[in-house]
Parts: C-alpha cells; sequence; structure tokens
C-alpha cells in the first residue's frame, strides 16, 4: 500500500519535473515554423498603430525595398525604429516635423515622396502586403536562396550588387574591429552547432541594435538561447523570421547539418 | 502533502521561466518621457496619483549634484522613501518646493500639505502627482529643447553641449542645505583600455562630469576606486545592470546605444 503510495509519488514528481523543464529545454510547438508567405511578400509589414482608428489603411512596409538601398542600422538605430511592428510612436505629425520615414533625406518630399501631396498617401498606406510585387521584379538579378525573399543579400552585398548607405548623420564607428566568430553548441545530440559570424552583422547593424537586449555580452550564458525562444521571435528570431533569412534555412547557421 | 506537492510543482515551473534570459528588444521611451522617474512609495495608500518626475525638467536648473548629495536623494527611483511629511519639513523636494524659494524670479510651488487639502489646493498636488492622469505640463519639452543642439538619443539634445554653450544656468548650491565648500578641480581625463580586443578605448572626461556631479556624487559611492594606480575593473554587464556609469547613463545621461560616445579612442592595435 505504502508503496504504491510512493510509486506514484514519484511519478508525480517526474511528471512534475519534466513540465517545470519544458521552457528550457523541448515544446511541443519546437518545429513550429512560421507559415512561408510568397518572396515578394517576405519582410512586408503592415503598421496599423493609429492608422485605422483615423480612417486610414494601415501602412506597408516593405524591408526588401528599403534594404536594398540602407542598412538596417539606418531606419533601427539612427532613426530609432523599434524591432517589432506597432511599437513605435509614428505620427503623421511626426513625419512632418522630419522624424521616423520623414526624416531628412528619405521621406521628405525632396530625395522621395514626402507628407504633403495626397495622391501620395496610398503609397504606404494602402493595407496591402502585396502592394510593392510589381516593383520585386527588379531584384531578378541577385543572386538567389531558397527561403523569405529567395534572394541571397549576403551574397548581393559581397559582389558589390547593392550598395546600402550605411548612415544619414551618425556615422558608424569605424574603429571597432570586432571580428569574432561563434561556436554555439546545439543542445541536441545530433545537431550541429551554429556558426555565428559578427562580420555580415557589423555589416548591417549598430552594436547596440543586438547588445545588450537581445544577446547579453556575458561569455557562456548562451543556455537558455534555445530554438524554440528563437522560433518565438526573440534572440536570432527577432530579425530571422521576418526580415533576414528565416530559419527555414537551416543550413546558414548550422552549416555542417545533413 | 499534495498542496505542498502542488505548490513545488507550480514554483519549479516559474523558476524556469525566470532563469531564461528574454532575447527581446526593450523599447525605447521618446525623448520627453527620457529620465522620467515614477515614484510611489506612499503615494497609492495616500489615494494619490505616484509622481512622475522628469529629469529633464530639473536638470535645466540644477546640478545633479545638488539633488543627489545636498539633498540626499538615491540614485535609484523609490529609494529615497520620500514621505509627504519629510517635503513639509524642507527635505528633498521641500527644500526647494517650499512656496518660499524662487527660481528665475518665479515662486516656486509648495510640495504636500496637511491633510485635509483644501480643494484650491488640489491642483498643487497634481502637479507631481501626475501620473496616469494626463496632466499638461506646466513647461512644455519641445520649446525648451527647440534652442538646443540636437543627439539622437535619450531627450534627444546635448546637455553637454548645451550647458558650455551657455543655454544652462545651473543653480548648485541652496541656503543652508550646501556641502559643497571646494571649488572642483579637473583630476584630467582618464582613458581606460577594454578587456575585449577590438573595441576602441574609453576616454573618459572628468571636465564633463565635474560641471554636473562635482566628486562626491560619484566617488567613493559608485566609483570606490579613487587610489592612484589601482586597476579597477568596470564590466559591461555590470554597467549594463546599471552599477558605475550605469547608475546615470542609461537612465538620464545620454543611453548606451551610442557605443562611441565613450568608446571614442583609435584602437591602438590590431
Amino acid at each position: 500500500m505504502i508503496n504504491i503510495q510512493l510509486v506514484n509519488r514519484l511519478k508525480l514528481l517526474a511528471i512534475t519535473v519534466l513540465m517545470a523543464l519544458t521552457p528550457l529545454s523541448f515544446a511541443a510547438e519546437f518545429w513550429d515554423l512560421p507559415p512561408q508567405v510568397p518572396p515578394e511578400q517576405y519582410g512586408n509589414i503592415l503598421i496599423n498603430r493609429l492608422s485605422e482608428k483615423n480612417s486610414v489603411k494601415p501602412a506597408m512596409f516593405s524591408h526588401w525595398l528599403h534594404r536594398r538601398k540602407y542598412t538596417c542600422r539606418v531606419c533601427h538605430f539612427e532613426l530609432e525604429f523599434n524591432m517589432k511592428a506597432n511599437t513605435t510612436e509614428i505620427t503623421e505629425a511626426a513625419n512632418r516635423k522630419g522624424q521616423f520615414c520623414g526624416t531628412s533625406g528619405c521621406h521628405d518630399g525632396v530625395k522621395t515622396f514626402g507628407h504633403t501631396d495626397v495622391a501620395d498617401c496610398k503609397k504606404c498606406h494602402n493595407g496591402d502586403t502585396n502592394y510593392s510585387k510589381a516593383r520585386f521584379a527588379a531584384l531578378a538579378k541577385l543572386p538567389k536562396a531558397d527561403h523569405g525573399n529567395k534572394i541571397d543579400w549576403g551574397m548581393a552585398l559581397n559582389r558589390g550588387l547593392m550598395v546600402p548607405k550605411k548612415y544619414l548623420t551618425l556615422k558608424p564607428d569605424t574603429q571597432v574591429t570586432f571580428k569574432e566568430t561563434l561556436l554555439l553548441e546545439s543542445e541536441w545530440m545530433g545537431i550541429p552547432p551554429a556558426i555565428f559570424s559578427h562580420t555580415p552583422h557589423v555589416w548591417q547593424l549598430d552594436c547596440s541594435n543586438c547588445h545588450p537586449d537581445l544577446f547579453n555580452v556575458k561569455k557562456k550564458t548562451t543556455q537558455h538561447f534555445t530554438m524554440v525562444a528563437n522560433l518565438q521571435g526573440e534572440f536570432c528570431g527577432v530579425c530571422h523570421m521576418n526580415v533576414a533569412f528565416p530559419m527555414a534555412d537551416c543550413k546558414r547557421c548550422h552549416p555542417a547539418m545533413q | 502533502m499534495k498542496r505542498w506537492f502542488g505548490a513545488f510543482c507550480v514554483l519549479l515551473f516559474l523558476s524556469s521561466l525566470t532563469f531564461a534570459q528574454g532575447g527581446v528588444k526593450k523599447t525605447r521611451p521618446p525623448p520627453r518621457y527620457y529620465g522620467k522617474v515614477v515614484i510611489h512609495n506612499y503615494s497609492v495608500q495616500s489615494r494619490l496619483a505616484p509622481v512622475g518626475f522628469d529629469h529633464w525638467l530639473h536638470r535645466a536648473k540644477f546640478t545633479c549634484r545638488l539633488c543627489h548629495v545636498d539633498l540626499g536623494f538615491a540614485m535609484s527611483a523609490n529609494a529615497t522613501d520620500i514621505k509627504a511629511a519629510d517635503n513639509m519639513n524642507g527635505d528633498y523636494c521641500g527644500a526647494c518646493h517650499n512656496g518660499k524659494s524662487n527660481h528665475d524670479g518665479k515662486k516656486i510651488f509648495p510640495a504636500c500639505a496637511q491633510q485635509p487639502v483644501a480643494a484650491e489646493q488640489q491642483k498643487t498636488c497634481e502637479r507631481c502627482h501626475s501620473e496616469g492622469k494626463g496632466i499638461t505640463p506646466s513647461e512644455d519639452f519641445s520649446a525648451f529643447v527647440a534652442t538646443f543642439p540636437k543627439k539622437r538619443f535619450g531627450n534627444g539634445i546635448d546637455w553637454i553641449e548645451g550647458e558650455s554653450m551657455g543655454l544652462l544656468k545651473l543653480v548648485d548650491s541652496l541656503d543652508g542645505v550646501n556641502s559643497k565648500n571646494k571649488l572642483f578641480k579637473n583630476p584630467g581625463d582618464s582613458i581606460i583600455t577594454p578587456q575585449v580586443k577590438g573595441m576602441p578605448d574609453i576616454i573618459f572626461s572628468h571636465d564633463k562630469h565635474g560641471v554636473w556631479n562635482g566628486c562626491e556624487l560619484c566617488h567613493p559611492e559608485v566609483f570606490p576606486s579613487v587610489e592612484k594606480g589601482k586597476a579597477a575593473v568596470y564590466s559591461m554587464n555590470e554597467i549594463f545592470e546599471g552599477k558605475y556609469c550605469g547608475a546615470c547613463h542609461g537612465k538620464v545621461a545620454f543611453p548606451m546605444v551610442e557605443c562611441q560616445r565613450c568608446h571614442a579612442k583609435p584602437v591602438a592595435s590590431n
């Protein structure tokens, strides 16, 4: 009788411990990759913080249209666009004042269409993630990849097929020569390590885009930084879900994967 | 026994969640809210809205030293444990907000009054106990920053440059509470070499800091090592967690997103 009770308790304990460890090690939705979108819609986001409340259609922002001309750093560091849609306080008034989209040298009415001509409104406020489709053909000459925009953006940069501007007014620090390549051991048996190289990231981003919010700078603290968390849009998943090549492209980070 | 088991189960589950470091981006406050501190030690018990303290409004008029050394305000929100009685006694906020002191020819409104507060005084309470009440501040941020040299982050202005241009006239002493008796003597710039290879050296200017802080805001509490030749290690992780430089930078002084404002010296060798 006692033994049965003890066995039951042990069973319960085992289940408890397993449940408790779930968020760290594995989860049911482990390979639940986000649905694939057509390449011309990958990275196209709808911004609708205030639009529909003010009876206009949400603004459609196409990352691939912009990343040909500017590095990520320009908007996400210099212009202070957050990394999550609808969390930046973009307003028409701020844009007209020369902030965010309306920054001088961007949608200021001089460099390109601005915020004064009513005919231009629908160029952004169209609520349609497919709006920029016709212009996707212009990217046909760029090297191919299997996922995301089906374009190997890194290769395109290396070959000089596109030369995005690295800054508007705040010059990147040319003195930072940090080039370390990190080897991230996998938690799973049989999964080869991920190789992280700073170089292509530094080309696009400022140090503070990633550090310390996304990745702290402590050594040997990557044990919590699991694939599950990445797939939930944390860590690498902040970019490598919606804009940079998606995680369906396993081999680009885990190069030894079969 | 079963209940304990349940509690144990919940605890284990929660602990495994909290140990996980979040890999999400923090949202930066807009320039007008950078440096804003919400103080709510006793506000809610007193059926008042928490105090929304704007650093920009005060640092435009006073040095950091005046409040954080002479008046004894702690360096993190709600650590000072300010009570209404303290303010009425002329401590903390009440050192200036006493209804008698002047600034720039204008009388400074009084902080806190004996309960019950008369209806006409209610408006004065709300000037500080404003959090979540949608109160229009008496001084407009955008009008204030309009004349300042611009900087991208934090409050969007260059405080240091503005001060040296003479746009600010900082009050550094109050009658009766002043602890500053010696003039600040600049011990010179310090050049700090990072431990990580490939990062530019840090140029620390005592001069720029001294104007606002004197000596005693930082030494010996924030930076204990003042001994010559004794190398101290300030790790970036600790700074990000709010120690050392992080006591101000990232909260009130310019944030740590612009690496090269501190890591300013060219790397000597690769």
